[in-house]
């Protein structure tokens, strides 16, 4: 790796340390940005609406706790030739290639060919007992050989009383995750780490899991071992497809953090209280969606929507036009809230041809006709008023450019308020336009993020020079920051950027970030 | 005004991808769309008025997903419904299996309610239950009036073979006999309707067809002298249950 990392975060944190105080007031006429949870730019001042706004850690905390007290396997000898299988040393059973079944979707692929092989991250759901659920690339039928080469590794090292957790060889990486009933593996040709990967192997299972709950899952592998669940599973895959797709372009789940539509705070208010004013007995969330932004969400007391649950109604919305029409009314699970049952969804959008989509999440199957009043009690609140329009007109610049913010070298940015587990981040500038450039950029956040939250040797500040660009992360107990700069700059540039980004972002706190979230 | 009022509910029921959206799309919006296949999540509702003579009829109507996944929930959306949309793709056989078992869930929720109904019938020793009767006088609760008024409104199913054109296009892609479809509708006192969303070819028909049996059952169950005389189910589960204990 080029370039140079350094633990400089007690330097940098004295540099710029503010009085810790959580007073509205104070914070308010502070520039200077706080280091301390809930005094940073963007900070709730009431309590936030995520569930748990330390994020990563979260997530990843189970699956590490058994790693650590099972130790973990790597390249083990007899393993190394069914690898070569998986990793495509050798050409992948041709017999099966060819019994692909015509009906299923459209993301046939010849399984044997390079193209297959040559994706950059492949991800594959299978049962216990090894029946194939769903694959990134191809059809799940061809791939049953490999799948029983995937179950060999997992039952053998498991046989061990290990858990298999990864596999590294000639510049792939193998990552399992075993989540009873199902066996998720990622196989991976990027330089994310295997924190990384778990964690977006992570989120497929919670994506299965919000279309059937664990309850039946576990019901359904209990009754029948080799029960093939692609039939209960059969039109979802685009969900999955799209929530990998997300993985590798969408900065929230690299954040594990929403972002809001840019508004002013006095609009945002009013939309926020028309939509706290439509309540119901059994209305436990309220969220208006400006595409993937935040507009408000409005929550029961003490009920707290999770980001991940919050990522995964995002994808669902965001997956299917099939809510355009009408209103919908389907059950979800939100896993991080409860895995064993079902809540209900009315999905609608205000306009048919409008961006804004509200969903009203209710605990009562039967709630359809009274989610569809809310909505109305909503709508007919919010049009009376004028912010309605002004909502309207900031639909249309759901964004701002790098420029706004005055700092030349700067081309891009990340930055996530711990508390609120909200982030903001401009546009891409023109370098980045291209689909490549972006996931390039992201993959470069990527590499940060995953040196930022080493298991083992985790950076408070990182530095980082490639001839394309400068990179400097940060992260204090209020929040996290990823820049991109030309690679003209300097270190020193650098950090006092840093500075003058914090200080705009305070000014602008109120339009980039929902301050005060509010109850029924 | 607030939510609408609507007058009957219909349930559209069948396999995944059969064209159910795409009906409900080309009645209500006078468009196909094409593109890639959305398929429906949970389920979507719609309210559309229809205007019959000086009349207008709303019909709610509800777009479930065929996919099994949702199949548990489809029993709220057919509870109550006036008329069900059983529909089928002409061109694939499996789906035709599917719209049976659509009909045999129709018929077996009927079946509990005329049970429920013939149980409380025999516990309340009401002789002969006049629709006029109940409709004023039955206050022992919301539940049992609500059964009472569901049983009292059958649900009236519909066959429905899809796509049509392709068929049109190309005779050999058939998969089921139209005598066969409309055998089965018999048996089953069902109307059968082959539609194509792409053309919109006897779409209206069918739409207009279930808002105007419900405006005549509608008109029947307010003109009604008669009543109903439930007395008369006599060959029941219940009923040998009930009589041999
Ligand atoms: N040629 C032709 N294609 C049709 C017709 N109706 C629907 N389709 C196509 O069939 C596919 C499925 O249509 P949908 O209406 O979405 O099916 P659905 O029954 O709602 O499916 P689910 O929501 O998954 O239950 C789409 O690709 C449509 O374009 C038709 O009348 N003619
Ligand atoms: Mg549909």
């Amino acid at each position: 790796m080029d370039g140079e990392a350094q633990n400089e975060s007690v330097a940098c944190e004295k540099a710029t340390l503010a009085p810790v105080d959580r007073l509205r007031s104070n914070r308010a006429e502070s520039p200077t940005p706080g280091l301390v949870e809930g005094t940073e730019p963007g900070a709730v001042q009431k309590s936030a609406f995520f569930a748990h706004a330390q994020s990563f850690e979260d997530l990843t905390a189970e699956a590490e706790e058994k790693a650590e007290q099972e130790g973990v396997v790597e390249d083990s000898g007899q393993t190394e030739d069914e690898l070569q299988v998986l990793v495509g040393e050798r050409t992948i059973t041709e017999q099966h290639a060819q019994d692909v079944s015509p009906q299923s979707r459209s993301k046939e692929e010849d399984m044997s060919s390079e193209a297959w092989r040559s994706h950059r991250k492949h991800v594959f759901v299978l049962s216990e007992a090894g029946k194939p659920i769903y694959t990134r690339y191809g059809s799940e039928e061809a791939l049953s050989s490999t799948m029983g080469v995937m179950m060999a590794l997992v039952s053998f090292v498991e046989s061990d009383k290990n858990t298999i957790r990864s596999i590294h060889a000639d510049g792939c990486k193998v990552i399992f995750l075993a989540k009873s009933p199902l066996v998720l593996v990622g196989v991976s040709q990027t330089y994310q780490s295997d924190k990384e990967l778990l964690r977006e192997l992570q989120y497929i299972y919670y994506q299965i899991v919000s279309l059937l709950t664990l309850t039946q899952l576990n019901h359904i592998f209990q009754n029948k071992q080799n029960y093939d669940l692609r039939r209960l599973l059969a039109g979802s895959e685009y969900l999955t497809d799209n929530l990998l797709h997300r993985l590798d372009r969408d900065p929230g789940l690299l954040l594990s953090a929403v972002t809001c539509l840019p508004l002013s705070n006095s609009v945002r208010d009013v939309v926020s209280s028309s939509l706290q004013a439509a309540k119901a007995k059994n209305l436990v969330f309220s969220i208006l969606l400006a595409g993937d932004r935040l507009v408000t969400l409005v929550r029961k007391k003490d009920q707290f929507l999770h980001h991940i649950d919050l990522h995964l109604v995002m994808n669902l919305v965001g997956s299917s036009s099939s809510f355009r029409e009408g209103e919908g009314w389907t059950p979800i699970c939100l896993p991080k809230f409860n895995t064993a049952g079902f809540f209900h969804a009315h999905i609608s959008y205000l306009e048919s041809a409008s961006d804004l989509c509200l969903i009203l999440v209710s605990t009562d199957r039967e709630d359809f006709f009274n989610m569809s009043d809310c909505k109305q009690r909503f709508l007919e609140r919010l049009t009376k008023r004028t912010a309605y329009q002004a909502l309207k007109e900031a639909l249309k610049c759901p964004s701002y450019s790098v420029e706004q913010v005055g700092i030349p070298e700067l081309r891009h940015f990340l930055y996530k308020s711990k508390s609120s587990g909200l982030y903001t981040s401009p546009e891409f500038p023109e370098l980045y336009q291209s689909d490549e450039e972006q996931e390039r950029l992201m993959g470069l956040y990527q590499d940060l993020h995953s040196h930022l939250h080493h298991p083992v040797r985790p950076l408070r500040f990182f530095y980082r020079c490639t001839n394309k660009e400068n990179l400097l992360a940060w992260v204090t107990n209020g929040f996290q920051l990823y820049l991109c700069f030309s690679p003209l700059g300097t270190k020193a540039m650098a950090v006092s950027a840093v500075n003058k980004l914090l200080k705009w972002i305070r000014k602008e706190e109120d339009r980039l970030f929902i301050l005060s979230p509010l109850t029924y | 005004m607030s939510t609408i009022r609507v007058d009957a509910k219909v349930v559209m029921l069948g396999k995944e991808s059969v064209g159910k959206t795409s009906l409900v799309e080309r009645y209500v919006h006078h468009r196909f769309l094409v593109g890639p296949y959305q398929n429906t999540i949970g389920a979507a509702f719609v309210a559309k008025p229809i205007q019959l003579g000086e009349k207008v009829v709303t019909l709610g109507i509800w777009d479930t997903a065929g996919s099994e996944r949702y199949e548990a929930m489809s029993r709220i959306y057919y509870r109550g419904a006036r008329a069900a949309i059983v529909c089928y793709d002409l061109t694939d056989s499996s789906s035709f299996q599917r719209a049976r078992f659509w009909v045999k869930e129709l018929q077996n929720c009927e079946e509990v309610i005329e049970q429920v109904l013939y149980v409380l019938y025999h516990i309340l020793k009401w002789e002969t239950l006049k629709v006029g009767f109940f409709l004023s006088s039955v206050n022992n609760g919301p539940r049992l009036h609500t059964i009472l008024f569901v049983a009292l409104q059958q649900c009236k199913i519909y066959l429905c073979g899809t796509k049509n054109d392709l068929i049109t296009a190309d005779r050999s892609l058939r998969q089921i006999d139209y005598h066969d479809a409309q055998d089965f509708a018999e048996e089953i006192g069902a109307q059968y309707f082959e539609t194509s969303s792409k053309t919109g070819n006897n779409v209206d028909e069918l739409f207009h067809k279930v808002a105007e049996d419900y405006n005549n059952a509608a008109f029947q169950f307010m003109s009604e002298e008669s009543g109903v005389d439930l007395g008369q189910k006599k060959d029941s589960y219940f009923y040998s249950c009930c009589h041999n204990n």
